[in-house]
Parts: C-alpha cells; structure tokens; sequence
C-alpha cells in the first residue's frame, strides 16, 4: 500500500547545517504549499524555486550535499525577500527567515562575486554600517553631491544610466539628504511630561538617523508625552540587522555584541524601536548568539526588552490631549513588523485614537514594498514589481497619504509614488502621533 | 521512456523557447529538482523540461512537439497535490499553468466565472466576493491550490456536503486534448449536448488533456452562517452525533471532526480554541437564510447534547469563526509540529460506518505501533486519518505503508472508496483492485482510449501498473519508488 | 431475426418474458417495430441478452418507462426492445447515509414512495413519474422545476452498474457521497440515451423531505416585467426552489391570468412564510399583481406547461441558454413563430436557462416547411447566445429536415471516439443521439 507521506527523507542523521548555522528548520516543512500564495516573488513569477517552499528545498538539498551552488541556485536563493510572509501563515512553524540567513552565508562564503562587488560589500556592511561615524560622512558628501547640482547634472547627461550594475538604482533611490543640523541625534535624557512610568531607550538606528533624524526626534517627543524617560545611548552602532540579511553574519554577531554592551549600560526597561528590520532582528539576538557562553543569557534578556514603538504604545492609552489630524491615510505594514515580530493591530490601535484621522485599509498590507533591507539595490528589477504592485493598491484607496513605520519602505514607496506622479504623503506612523501632541511637523523625509 | 541525449535535449530546448519564450523553459537539473514531488514527498519523478505557457495556443504547440517527439507530458498548478497525481512519472515534460492564472469574465447576472487554470482557488472567491458571491468548492489547500488542480482531482472540501465537489460548479473547459487539438467541453449553459465531456473530464486526474479555461458557477453568498464547537470527551460519541444530526432531517453546510491528537498540533500552531482535553471536537456549520437559522442551530446543538457533547460553543463573529476554521484547514501542516513526518490517507466509507471504521483504524496503527491525528469530513464520510512516524526510525516507513493498506482495505470492505478527494495518482493506483473488477478498470482503460489513445498524456496515474489489468500497449512493469527503497513490497 | 437467435434469448429470460409479433404493438415508435420485447429479470440476464445481441450484431434499445421513446433520430431498424421494468427492485436504503441504491427499472414514484416511509426523497421531479423509471431518467437526464435548487441527475448520481455493449457488467462510482477513484462513470452515463451502456442498478443522493413547500403564482401584465422580477430574484436572498417563467399560453393552461411568474420554496415554515411575503414585494415593485399559491398538484404539471397549452401540440423544443436569455427568447420566438402564422407556447425554468416550447396543434396538414422554418429559426436564436435547442417531439417527415440534436462542433468527434471505443459494434441504440450516434 503507498500511502502518501509527507516530511522527508533524511539522507544521514547529522543534524544539517549551512555555514555552519543549523538549518534543520527545514525537515519542519511538510510541503504542504500553503506559503506560495503569500509569497510576492512567487506570485511574480510562479516557479517554485522562487517560492518559500523552493528555497527551504533548495536549503535542505545544499545541506544534504544533493545541489551544488549552481549560479541558478544562487540566484533564487538571492530573489528571497527575506519578508517571512511566509512564517506567518506556515501551519508547521518552520523557521524560514533563519533558514535564507543561513543559505545567504553560504552563498557569501563559496560565491562572493566578482571584486567590484566584494568591493561594494565592503564598504556598505563593513565601512559605513559598521562605523557610524564614517556613514554621517558619507551622507554629508552625498548631501554635497546632490545640492551641488552634480546628481542633477548626472542625471540629465543620462551618466547615470551607463553606471555599471546596480549604481544606477542607488541614484534613483538616493534621498534628498537634510541638513546637517537636521542629522542632530536626539539629546542623550529626555524626561518624562507629566507622571512618569517608565525609562526606555531608543535605537536611532543608521540610515534612520542620517535621513530621517527628524524621526527618531519625533520618537523621543512621543514617548516623553507618554511619560517615559527617554535615553539614547550616545555611541550607539548598527543593530547589524543589514548585515545578518546580507549574509555577513561574522560582523553581525559583533555588532550584536557591541549593541548589547551599549544598551545594557543604559539601565532601561525597554529598548524602542522605530524601525522593522532592527526590532526583528535584535529581539532574535538570543538565538544568534545562543553559542556564545558569554553573551546567551545576557542576550536572551536584551531580546526581551526590545519592544517595537507601536508595540510598546499600544499597551495604554495614549495619554492626552490629542490635537486632530484631518487626514485620509492609509497603513502598510512594514514585513519585519508584522512578519517579523506579529505586529499587526497595534499600529492600527493608535491610528484609531487619534481625532479627524480616518484610515481605509490597504489591500495587500502587509506584502513587502520591494525595499527588503536593501534588496531594492541588489535586485531592483523584483523590487521595482513589487513596488508597482504595492503603489497599486495605494492609489486604489484615494488616501491622502501611506503610514508606515520603517525608512526603508518610506523611500521606496515615495519613489514608486513619484514615478506615478502622484501627490501622497509617505509619513511614518510616529509623525502621525507627533502632529498630534502639536510636535513640529518637521521635514526631513526626504522630498 | 523517453531518454533524451544532450543534443537532442539542447535542440529541443530552443524549440520550446521558440514556443513559450526564454524565461519560461526549465531545463537545468538544478531547477528541475524542485518539481520532483508535489505535496507528497516520499514520491520523486524528474522531468526533462518544466515549462511556463501563458496561452492555450502555447500549451497546444507544446502538446503537439511533445506528440511529435513522443514525449511524456503533465500539467501541474501548485504541487499541492497529495497523491502524486502532477509527477512527471516517465519523465518528459512538466507544463506548469501558474503563469496562466487570471481572471478573464465574471457574469453576476447568470451567476458564472471564467478563469485560467492557474488561479488559486481562494483568489476567485476574494474576487466575486465584494459582489456577495464566492466559488463554493473549497478545499483546505485553497490558499495556495488552483482551479486547473481541483478539476484534475475534483476536489472537494468541508462544504461539500452541502453543496458539492468541484464537477457540481463546472459548466464547461476549454481543453488542450492529449493530441494538441483545443476543444470546448460544455460551455456557459447548465445542461450539456450529448455526453456530459465537461462531467467526465473533471476528476481525470490530467490524463484526458489540459484544460485552459474553466467556466465555473459562482454562488451568493448565504445571508446568515453560524459556526459551532461541539465537544465531546468521547471520539465514538462524536461519530454518533454526526448521524445523529442528520437523522433529524438536517443538512449542515459542513460537518468536520477534529481529534485530540490533531486539537494538540492545531492549538500549538495558531491557539484558535479548541479544548485541548476534549478527546475530539466537532465542527458544524449552518448557512442559509437569516429567518430560521435559530431553530435550525437549536436541532443541531440538540442532536450533539443527546450523543453526549460536553460542551458546545457558538462562534460569535466572523472574526471567531475564521479562526475555528483556520485550525481546520491548517491541520496538515501543523501536524509538523508534533512529528517529523506523516502519511495522508484519504478513505470514504458510509457515514454510519464511521464508529466502526475509526476503532479499526485504531487497532491498525496501534499494532504498528504507530500514532494517528484524524481530522476530516465527517458529514460526507471523507476521512484523514494522518499516520504519525519518524522517517529515522528504522522500519516506521514499511509499518507505515502497511498500515495504510489495511486501512484502504477496511474503507473498501464497508462499501466505501479508496479516494474521497485526493486522487488516485501514483499513490493509489495499485488499490483500484480494491474497489474495482477488471473489467471495470478495463473499461474506463477504454474510455480513457478515447481521449489519450498514445497514452502520453500524463501516463502511470489512476490505472495499476502491473500488466494484470489487461491494459492495451503494454507498459513495462516499474518498480514503485517505495519498493526501490527497499520500503515496501507488493501484497 | 432468426429463430435461432430467438430461442437462445428466451432460454436467457424465459419465455413470457419475450414478444413478439402484435404484443409488439406498445413498443412502436414513429412506425417502426422491433424484431421482438425482452424483459430480463435480473443484472445477470441483462447480460446474458445483450451478448446474443452484440454476438449476432442487433441493434438494442433499451425501454424503461417508454416516456421518451420518440427523443432522438430514428433509430436503425430491427433488433431487441430491451425492457427493464421487471428490475424493479429497491436495493438499499440507509437514511443515516443519506443514500438508496435501486433497479433501473423501479418508476420514479415507487423509488419516491419508499424512500418517504423514512422521511427522505430524491431530489430529483421529471414529468411522468408514474411511468418513467430510474434508469430512463438516468438516460435521459431527465428533471423537473426543483432542478433550480437541486441539480439533476448528473448532480444526484453517486454510483452506477451498467450492462456494456458486449454485455460486461461495469461498476462506475460507488455508494459513498464523495468518490473520486477512478474516472467518473456516472456522469459520462447520464444523459447518454442508453448509447453506451443499459443502466441496470443506481445508487443515488438523498435529501431529508422538507417540513413544508409552497408554490407561488404571480401574474404580469408582460413577460418581459416578469424576466426583471426573475434577475431581482436570482441577485437577492431568497432561495427559491423552482423559478418558473410562463407565456401567456402556458400560464392560461396552469390556471394563471397572463404571464406568470411561478416560485416555488420549501424548509420551515417560517422560512417558508417569509420568502412568499419578500417574493411578493419584490415582483409587486417589477409591476407584478396579486400572488396566490398555487396547488400542489400542479408541481408535476410544471415541467410540461409548454405542451399542456395546447390539446396536442405538433412540436415541442427544449433550449438551454444563459438565464439572462431567457425572457427574450421566448418573446422573440414567439414573435418568429407569429411570423410564420404558427401559434406558440412558452415555458421555462427562468434559474437555469432551460426553456421548452410548444407549437399549435392547428397546423394545417403538418406542413413540414412551415414547422422546420420555426424550429430552425428557434435553435438559431438560442445559438445566437452560445446556447442550443433539442427537438423533443416533432413528426417524424420534420425530423428529416431539421435535425433533432444541435451541432456538438468539435466536441462531437470526441463523443465519436468513446462510443467507438466503447460500443465498437454500434448495437446500442444505433443512430438515435448526438452526432449521429
């Protein structure tokens, strides 16, 4: 009698593992199908090795020894969005997102590319990411770059299209960079108004804070009205969210390190976030460094502390007065948050309790934008169809304008938005909260 | 078998680019490994080429090279398939319909839809369903399942009972037949002229041609639903209740069964309120009009109490019913968290029978010293029972498959059938002696002559492979993979 | 036929069970008459007969109730008359599954009056239920009004045996509401006028009776306000079981003044109740008048309106087009017969686009011309929406001229295919069905 099975057959009993991180997330899977309609490379382009399915597939088969890492291979790996949309609906919980992190180490370690990109990832993951101080420089001689009239220039000599690779997408994704005052981190205490019922502190992140400084200041206000001391850690780095994505783990793991020392130091009970990615990430800080004897407990303890903004508001009351906002929004749920760390209501809480405001849902919410960290530089052509797809449905809603809460989904949708020449708002949800405690509506978000 | 050189495959290849486009022809073994399996594992059949059509012209060029060359081929929508009905058994040609998945004309005035086979079940009903209408056939599978899929299988899901399988909301196709020809089977009206081909074509598991367009009948949706839990510290009581709900004059819109084992997976998966000590659980739902549905229910939760439910809950928005479903449909693959693997068996039986038929699954897989989670279709008799094992474990495959025979032979032994919705496929195919003489396999072998007379069309599905069936052009006896691996033997 | 043949036949079934020569004479149709009557009285005789038939090449045509023996071109000459009333038997009946198998020969009501003793009944009301047997409906495809609710046969079938052309005996389906093992016999079955295979046993779908049923009359002053009430109808709440839309001529022949809008709906009373009173609001707000329900016994007369209109209709047609189709097809076939100074009858089941028409009996000497003109015209609007009309009765001289089954086009060849593979002999009901069939 032949039954049908589901599971797979194992070809040894080692435990599997790529790039020496487990992947046996991936004998979970029973193949029952149920992630590839959620999955938007999938629905792009229905071949299964672009789908969740697929990849955990093509993970097991380079685990066991069964695929080589062919350029195929390589490539629909790399198409990977790393949203986890599919986690969410996956009714055998297998842990996909680890399982692509580990799949993109390996490609990193046995197919590092040519030596302009191991150039490139050099100096993105290791330079700029790596040391704050270096990426407020860089943005400086990007501001310069784009005020001087040279971006103009480039792109008007059509320069800019001859670049070789994915340059020319960085220059079309490159926002207008604020002035330096506008790059201000937000003061180092900030006391609470009113009662006082908790100490917290604030990632200000990378990109975040060079670009949308404005932000994390609004953050600060926020939280401050909502009777948190508020403190940010001077000399705070990256979370290394960017670089686990990217398949860099050996620096990942030291800036998760160096991230845990920083805040510690800070004696919070909380640590907010206003970005997707680095929330994920850091609240998954326990079992990145689970090996290591020195940092697991103190890791799982930072994990636990790790709230994400909405998240963290949501648990009371906003307290008030709240000032109206008369706006028809709309909310697109960044993957990081909803896939990432199932937050899905709590922003949409907050949304309701602030006056005038009135918000008509988003079909496809919570499908990512195409931004994915910084997938849009290194795969544009998907990440251009799936922001197409994404302004779409925000232009079906007539909203005046898209929340959201993660900079690397505002910049992409505000450039699918102008592409379309539409005149909508990208606001992060903490400008929403902002404007209504009266806070200025500072720019800074790019346009 | 056809074996293809590299010349010749190479040659072929800029053929079917020529046919279909560069981007949308698979030929590297890399990417061919992905299509080996559907949603069964344990079966793994490579394919020559995996191509992507986007028209029914592209698919009939196919089928005719494929003709010329006399090449194997198959259709295949998601892989979601549990019987390995989409396996490309003899190698050949893998035709995937995902690119061909829209849409093409919603008719509310006459209460029709036409659409690709690559559209996923679920998406039609989100499409009609701002309109007040939904496609009724939905089987658990329907997040990721599609349209051409549930025809090859007409499939079925927990609403069956009420309204019907897939070939009840079929009103015509456009068919690529196995010789390349493209043919409307019915149409856009209810009855058909002559042979109902729409009728017979549906459920033929792919080995009667590809169907490119699929006019279905699309429903209103119910004025009123009311779901609800009934619970039950027996599993046996809860097999009484199904009957006992229909013998007082009622038709639930469905009627699903989940037990304890399943209710520990489903809870640990999505936490959607089932009790986790109840020894099984039943899931009734009512539809229909607003005016009545009270004293309907009130039959219901009446025929549940005097077969002895504990408890029973009544879903109290839509919200909550979602979610008493979620776990149901979820139920497969949240058996991953409590095994490393499972096997699906998908037996019908009467539904009296049901008592009978669950204490001898029992005794089976308890001498096989193995575990099982049922969870299935009570109303249509439509069972699940799911054979936990761990695939490390020496011999848990062999015991495994065993176990699952006797169990078909059961279903069979009480009048039932050996596929309530899952197929036959490559799976079952040796068990149709269960339930079928030879000379009725001989004649649906001469049926299936009329529409696949080379055989070509999606070969080594439904019939026995062995030569005993007295099947026209022999084909070779093949080893089934299990009996490859060592894993099983031929009774 | 040789008396060789003929003794070997009644050996099968026994003597009585054989007819010949004038007790042949309920078994002519359209003036030809069968080489003799065989009345089997068992699955295994069926057999036994149909091997002597296929063995010495006889054209067999198998005989329920006879209600639709005049359907179809003229069959080939000679051969068995194949009656199957003495299978008649009902088999099984478990009202805990929902599921009774019987003999083909058992007549529709026999099944419905046994199966009642438990408070069930299959969905399933063809005209002639006194006469017309399980097995021919099966064939036929027979149904009536509750269709609209219900489904037909196709929808009501689970599991079959059949006699095939070499007189095997085949088991399609099974006795379990679910089944998809192998391929689906019963639906290649049904419908297939006995061209493939004599149905010989069937098992079939219940329901639970209702608690109460009601049919409501709703007169217009116009047909076509009459086709809006439809569309609000089909678009709403309300589950009707049985939509029916009738001409003048046809309502005239019910008891209705003018067209009528005819809705049937059954389950609790309340529900019941409630849906007459939507019903009524609903075509009072598309113009139609005073609604009154209509008796019971007028269910069965629903199916055959068309015809009823008139003492005895020279033709009648079946189409089945897009529900939205409907209210004009029969305006503008009415009007085409107009034309041709032929009086004409309408009736249909407005839900599923199944609509018949009756033709005057007072044509003039059965002017073959005029009739072929309106049938032609008839089936041409029906094509005209991608649908087809079949001629259930016309003189045979018309049968000549226009044929009885629409084009199946492509498909068609397909139907050649499996009934070559099939009936390689071509001894079933030679010649009667689609496609020349």
């Amino acid at each position: 009698m032949h039954a049908s099975s589901h599971g797979t057959l194992p070809t040894s009993s080692e435990p599997l593992t790529l790039h020496g991180l487990s992947v046996e997330g991936v004998n979970q899977c029973v193949h029952c199908g149920l992630c590839l309609a959620y999955c938007p490379t999938f629905s792009e382009l229905g071949t299964e090795m672009d789908s969740p399915r697929g990849r955990i597939f093509l993970v097991k088969s380079l685990a066991e020894g069964r695929m080589t890492m062919s350029d195929s291979t390589v490539r629909h790996l790399s198409l990977c969005l790393d949203c986890r949309a599919c986690e969410t609906v996956c009714p055998a919980g297998v842990p996909y997102g680890r399982l692509i992190e580990a799949a993109k180490a390996e490609i990193e370690r046995r197919r590092p590319g040519g030596p302009i990109r191991r150039i490139f990832r050099w100096l993105n993951f290791g330079l700029l990411l790596g040391h704050p101080r270096l990426l407020a420089l860089a943005a400086s001689g990007a501001r310069l770059y784009q005020t001087s009239g040279l971006q103009a220039l480039a792109r008007r000599s059509g320069l800019i299209r001859r670049l070789p690779g994915t340059l020319p997408a960085w220059d079309a994704l490159l926002p207008t960079v604020p002035a330096k005052a506008e790059r201000a981190a937000p003061p180092r205490l900030t006391p609470a108004e009113g009662p006082r019922r908790a100490r917290v502190a604030l990632l200000t992140g990378c990109v975040q804070s060079v670009i949308f400084g404005a932000h994390n200041r609004a953050t600060v206000r926020v939280l401050a009205k909502n009777g948190c001391d508020v403190v940010v850690p001077e000399g705070q780095g990256c979370c290394g969210a960017l670089n686990a994505h990217g398949g860099d783990h050996a620096r990942a793991l030291a800036m998760a390190r160096s991230t845990i020392d920083t805040f510690e130091a800070a004696g919070v009970e909380a640590v907010i976030v206003n970005t997707s990615g680095c929330g994920a990430h850091m609240k998954a800080y326990g079992h990145l460094l689970a090996d290591d004897p020195a940092y697991a407990e103190r890791a799982k303890r930072f994990a636990a502390s790790v709230k994400d903004l909405a998240e963290f508001l949501a648990r009371e009351p906003l307290r008030g007065p709240l000032s109206p906002v008369p706006l028809t929004c709309t909310y697109h749920d960044p993957c990081h948050v909803v896939h990432g760390q199932k937050i899905k209501s709590e922003p949409r809480q907050l949304l309701a309790q602030i006056p005038g405001l009135r918000l008509v849902e988003l079909a496809e919410s919570d499908w990512c934008c195409g931004s994915a960290g910084i997938y849009n530089l290194t795969q544009p052509e998907m990440a251009t169809r799936l922001l197409h797809r994404k302004v779409g449905h925000v232009l079906a809603t007539k909203a005046e304008a898209v929340v959201t809460a993660n900079p690397g989904c505002i910049l992409q949708i505000q450039t699918g938005l102008g592409a379309h020449d539409a005149k909508i708002d990208v606001l992060h949800l903490v400008e929403i909260l902002d404007r209504a405690y009266g806070g200025p509506g500072d720019g800074g978000n790019g346009r | 078998m056809a074996t293809l050189t590299a010349s010749a495959k190479r040659d072929l290849r800029h053929e079917l680019e020529a046919i279909v486009g560069p981007g949308a022809v698979l030929s590297d073994p890399d990417e061919l490994l992905v299509y080996e399996s559907d949603g069964l594992t344990l079966f793994r059949a490579l394919a020559d080429f995996v191509l992507f059509p986007t028209s029914v012209e592209h698919v009939a060029a196919i089928v005719k090279l494929a003709n010329r060359e006399k090449l194997p081929f198959v259709a295949r929508g998601a892989g979601t398939g549990l019987s390995g009905g989409c396996l490309p058994a003899e190698g050949g040609i893998v035709i995937s319909l995902m690119r061909m998945n829209r849409v093409l004309e919603v008719d509310y005035d006459n209460q029709i839809a036409v659409v690709e086979p690559g559209l996923v079940n679920l998406h039609l009903s989100w499409k009609v369903g701002p309109h007040g209408y939904y496609y009724a056939p939905d089987p658990s599978s329907q997040q990721a399942c599609t349209i051409g899929g549930n025809i090859a299988n007409n499939s079925g899901g927990p609403h069956t009972l009420k309204y019907g399988v897939t070939t009840n909301h079929v009103l015509g196709l456009e068919v690529v037949m196995p010789d390349g020809e493209i043919v409307w089977l019915g149409g856009k009206t209810r009855d058909a002229n002559g042979y109902d081909l729409a009728g017979v074509f549906v459920g033929s598991e792919g080995t009667f041609g590809i169907a490119t367009k699929i006019v279905v009948r699309i429903l209103k949706k119910p004025q009123a639903v009311k779901t609800v839990l009934a619970v039950f510290d027996e599993i046996d009581r809860a097999s009484e209740a199904v009957s006992a709900v229909i013998g007082r004059g009622l038709v639930p819109a469905a009627m699903e069964m989940i037990d304890h084992l399943t209710i520990q997976a489903v809870e640990d998966a999505f936490g959607c309120g089932y009790p986790r000590d109840a020894d099984a659980a039943l899931l009734i739902e009512l539809d229909g009009l607003t005016v009545g549905m009270e004293p309907q229910a009130e039959r219901i939760v009446a025929a549940c109490r005097e077969a002895g439910a504990r408890e029973i809950r009544t879903a109290k928005n839509e919200a909550e019913r979602l979610l008493l479903w979620k776990g149901r449909k979820s139920a497969f693959g949240a058996y991953g968290r409590i095994s490393p693997a499972y096997m699906v068996m998908d037996g019908v039986i009467p539904r009296t029978k049901l008592p009978y038929v669950l204490h001898r699954v029992n005794e089976i897989v308890a001498a096989a010293g193995l575990r099982v989670g049922n969870v299935f279709h009570a109303g249509d008799g439509n069972l699940h029972p799911n054979l936990l094992y761990d695939p490390r474990k020496p011999g848990d495959e062999a015991r495994v498959v065993a176990a699952g025979a006797e169990i078909m032979k059961v279903c069979a032994e009480v009048g039932g059938s050996i596929s309530g919705e899952h197929g036959i496929g490559l799976e079952k195919s040796d068990f149709m002696p269960f339930i079928f003489s030879a000379a009725d396999l001989a004649f649906m072998h001469r049926l299936k002559g009329a529409f696949n007379p080379t055989g070509l069309c999606n070969p080594g599905k439904i019939f026995p492979t062995k030569k005993s069936c007295g099947e026209a052009g022999a084909v070779a006896y093949r080893p089934h993979p299990i009996e490859e691996k060592g894993l099983a033997q031929r009774f | 036929m040789p008396d060789a043949l003929l003794d070997k036949v009644r050996a099968a079934v026994g003597a009585p069970n054989v007819l010949t020569g004038v007790e042949l004479s309920p078994y002519v149709v359209e003036g030809r008459t069968p080489e003799a009557a065989v009345f089997p009285g068992s699955v295994d005789e069926v057999a036994a007969v149909i091997g002597l038939a296929a063995e010495a090449a006889r054209p067999v045509t198998p005989w329920g109730g006879g209600t639709a023996a005049s359907v179809g071109m003229p069959a080939a000459p000679g051969g068995f008359v194949l009656g199957l009333r003495r299978l008649s038997r009902l088999l099984e009946h478990e009202p805990g599954d929902l599921t009774a198998s019987a003999e083909a020969g058992m007549t529709v009501d026999a099944f419905q009056t046994a199966l009642r003793g438990r408070g069930q009944w299959v969905s399933l009301d063809p005209a002639d239920a006194r006469l017309a047997t399980l097995g021919g409906v099966l064939a036929t495809n027979a149904s009536g009004p509750r269709r609209h609710l219900y489904g037909t046969a196709r929808d009501l079938l689970i599991g079959l045996t059949v006699v095939t052309a070499d007189g095997a005996i085949v088991r399609g389906g099974g006795k379990v509401v679910k089944n998809v093992a192998g391929y689906d016999l019963p639906k290649l079955f049904v419908g297939s006028y006995g061209t493939l295979g004599v149905i010989v046993e069937a098992t079939v779908k219940l329901r639970p009776l209702p608690d109460h049923e009601r049919l409501l009359c709703i007169p217009f002053d116009r047909l076509k306000d009459a086709g809006a009430a439809v569309r609000a109808l089909l678009a709403g709440d309300l589950i009707p079981n049985a939509i029916e839309l009738l001409d003048a001529a046809a309502g005239a022949a019910l008891g209705a003044e003018g067209p009528a809008l005819v809705v049937g709906f059954d389950g609790l009373r309340e529900q019941v109740d409630w849906q007459c009173a939507e019903l009524t609001r609903l075509a009072a707000s598309c113009g139609g008048r005073e609604g009154r329900p209509l008796p019971d016994d007028t269910w069965p007369r629903l199916e055959t309106a068309a015809r009823a209109a008139f003492p005895a209709a020279t033709a009648f047609m079946a189409f089945s087009v897009l529900p939205s189709q409907v209210a004009d097809l029969m305006e503008q076939g009415a009007g085409a017969a107009r034309a041709r100074g032929l009086a004409s009858a309408w009736a249909a089941h407005a839900g599923v686009g199944v609509v018949r028409a009756a033709l005057a009996s007072d044509v003039r000497p059965k002017e073959p011309a005029a009739l072929a003109g309106v049938l032609t015209d008839w089936r041409d609007l029906a094509r005209a929406g991608g649908g087809h009309g079949t001629l259930e009765w016309v003189p045979l001289a018309v049968k000549s001229q226009v044929p009885v089954w629409d084009d199946p086009g492509a498909a068609g060849r397909i139907m050649e295919r499996i009934k070559a593979q099939l009936d390689p002999r071509n001894i079933l009901n030679p010649g009667r069905f689609v496609a020349g069939i």
